[in-house]
């Protein structure tokens, strides 16, 4: 178990913490956008850069104040920083300790044909592959990735998400996984850690994290998601731009201004007119293809605000959708989250 | 289409123009040297038992100071690269001193430290050691002037290794030594024998300051200067070719070693 106690430090002028955090034998994705403090915390972990204050331990033992080479921590740094002076056995072999089974790991992770080659002429999924296997040749009691994917072309970034989860779930250490993308924590963490500004704001599983984000910062990391301004109007209203709609009201008091959010796959477009008080008239302002779904933006009438929301293609053919096109749109009870 | 005018015939052929002049003016003279004296008045002079312990004082002194300024130099070119702070910057600055300092006073502070009535001199010859006018006062001379090519393009070579490897190396569990002698000194070493190879040119050319601390033994420069001076020009051209042919088959072989050692 890896654990972070009030765990805090100054980097290039950018405070990091202090950050409480436990990681069991699982992967812990760290979630935020450019310039967080993501990379900052894996190197505090690590012991690249120093803690001002708190405490890191692993599995009982602290490490806060030893040197990176005695904490059984490694670190996979974005672009693999692989040793361009050695081919791709040379660096595996590099960190192997001899415990572990080097070959095993290669085919695991599918490097035979690789493995003779100059780490210059690589391409980008290979580089990861192979600080991959360097980093577990040392049998680590925690493994830290940086950004593994960031540079990889969709395709590979999509195969190599799914290759990634498959390989974590074999392991039983600490995991931290660093990214700034939200379908690469989705799939490949047990639970995602949002941090923005150099705290860390909501810790969750993914599915709890996507549906219930603490706050519209939270909300705001985990997709094109929607947040409103609203006020509880009573036990199970709210009152949204002078219309009351049906939500999950949990007890708030009414009269209270609060946010709420839907996410855009959880908005649907109905036909036929009703007296549902969750369905409102709007205006598609904007259309964009995105392969097998549009992203619709809608103006509603009673709003100001508009509504994005995610249509599978097909949906969007049938109902002959067009910018500028009238339509219903209905915010499903079951999907509105109060912040 | 920005790259491709950057990269056309045209402008590349003004710019071989422009560095041809100057290439030139590198060969004439030298091919005017080579052309100026018999080969066979070179084999005479390399036959000279003097003139052989000259080549080889030179040779030897040139050795010793490129080791010298290699095992105190690029320690001090690594630290210099990783320490980002004023006080870098003013070491960075005092090793560039003897290169700004004219040779034949860097000789004179050099005496005034090791000299027969400095403190320095004069404790190691009562201990029996001769800091000038020796084989160790032209060592003394040359480090001084030619240690700060060593240092100064093995920090460029060290400044060129991405720290991020170094990180990664020692979070794989190797220790600072390790990573230095497995990661950051092969991908530093083209730059550092560059360094070794220029601060060697230099030693085995050093004049003015090998006059004032070791006027003997002879090295080669002083030779040709005492030619030049009792017997007129031509007669230090042959020891002057042999000087450049000396230095040149150095180069080649450093620069060789210097190559892209890792393919």
């Amino acid at each position: 178990m890896l654990e972070l106690t009030t765990l805090r430090t100054s980097y290039d002028a950018f405070d990091l913490g202090p950050i409480d955090l436990t990681v069991e034998n699982e992967v812990l994705a760290v979630l935020g956008p450019s310039g967080s403090g993501k990379t900052t915390l894996l190197s505090t972990i690590a012991g690249i850069v120093d803690a001002d204050g708190g405490m890191v331990t692993l599995n009982g033992t602290e490490l806060t104040e030893r040197p990176p080479e005695d904490r059984d921590v490694v670190l996979v740094f974005q672009d693999g920083a692989l040793f361009p002076h050695m081919t791709a056995r040379e660096n595996i072999n590099y960190a192997a300790t001899g415990a572990t089974p080097i070959d095993a790991l290669i085919e695991t992770l599918e490097l035979t044909e690789v493995l003779d080659r100059n780490v210059e002429t690589l391409s980008g999924g290979e580089r990861q592959r192979v600080a991959l296997a360097r980093s577990l040749a040392t049998e680590p009691g925690a493994l830290l990735l940086d950004e593994p994917l960031a540079n990889l072309d969709a395709p590979i970034r999509h195969r190599l998400r799914h290759e990634l989860r498959d390989l974590f779930v074999s392991l039983t250490i600490p995991i931290v996984y660093v990214t700034h993308n939200q379908r690469d924590a989705a799939v490949v963490s047990d639970r995602i850690a949002v941090i923005h500004d150099g705290d860390v704001h909501q810790v969750d599983t993914p599915t709890e994290l996507f549906a219930h984000p603490e706050t519209p910062l939270v909300a705001s990391f985990t997709g094109n998601v929607n947040v409103f301004r609203a006020r509880i109007a009573d036990h199970d209203r709210l009152e949204w731009s002078g219309r009351r709609m049906c939500a999950p009201i949990d007890g708030r008091d009414v009269g209270q201004s609060v946010q709420f959010c839907i996410r855009p796959e959880h908005v649907s477009v109905v036909q036929s007119s009703t007296n549902n008080p969750n369905v409102f008239a709007g205006t598609v302002t904007k259309s964009v293809f995105q392969g097998s779904s549009y992203n619709l933006t809608v103006q509603l009438k009673h709003a100001t605000d508009p509504v994005r929301l995610t249509l599978s293609s097909r949906t969007y053919d049938r109902l002959e959708l067009a910018e500028q096109e009238q339509l219903r749109i209905k915010l499903n009870t079951n999907y509105i989250h109060i912040i | 289409m920005r790259q491709e005018s950057i990269l056309s015939p045209d402008w590349l052929t003004v710019t071989l123009v422009l560095g041809g002049v100057l290439v030139c003016y590198y060969l004439v003279p030298v091919a005017a040297l080579f052309l100026s004296v018999p080969l066979g008045d070179v084999i005479v002079q390399m036959s000279d038992p003097s003139v052989v312990q000259v080549v080889a004082t030179s040779l030897v002194g040139a050795t010793i100071s490129t080791v010298v300024a290699t095992v105190f130099g690029v320690p001090l070119s690594y630290w210099l690269s990783r320490e980002q702070s004023r006080r870098s910057s003013i070491i960075v600055g005092i090793v560039v001193l003897p290169l700004v300092l004219p040779p034949i006073v860097s000789g004179m502070v050099l005496h005034m430290v090791f000299g027969p009535s400095a403190p320095i001199g004069r404790l190691a010859a009562a201990v029996g050691v001769q800091t000038w006018r020796s084989l160790l006062g032209v060592v003394l001379a040359q480090t001084f002037v030619a240690s700060p090519f060593v240092v100064v393009t093995s920090l460029a070579a060290f400044s060129g290794v991405d720290p991020t490897l170094e990180a990664a190396s020692r979070s794989l569990g190797k220790g600072r030594l390790t990573t230095v002698y497995r990661i950051t000194l092969p991908l530093a070493m083209p730059g550092i024998v560059a360094g070794m190879a220029l601060a060697f040119a230099r030693a085995m050319g050093e004049f003015g300051a090998t006059m004032i601390m070791a006027y003997h033994p002879e090295t080669m420069p002083v030779r040709i200067w005492l030619a030049f001076s009792g017997r007129g020009v031509d007669t230090a051209f042959p020891i002057a070719i042999l000087l450049v042919l000396v230095s040149v088959a150095v180069l080649v072989v450093l620069n060789t070693v210097a190559s892209n050692p890792w393919t």
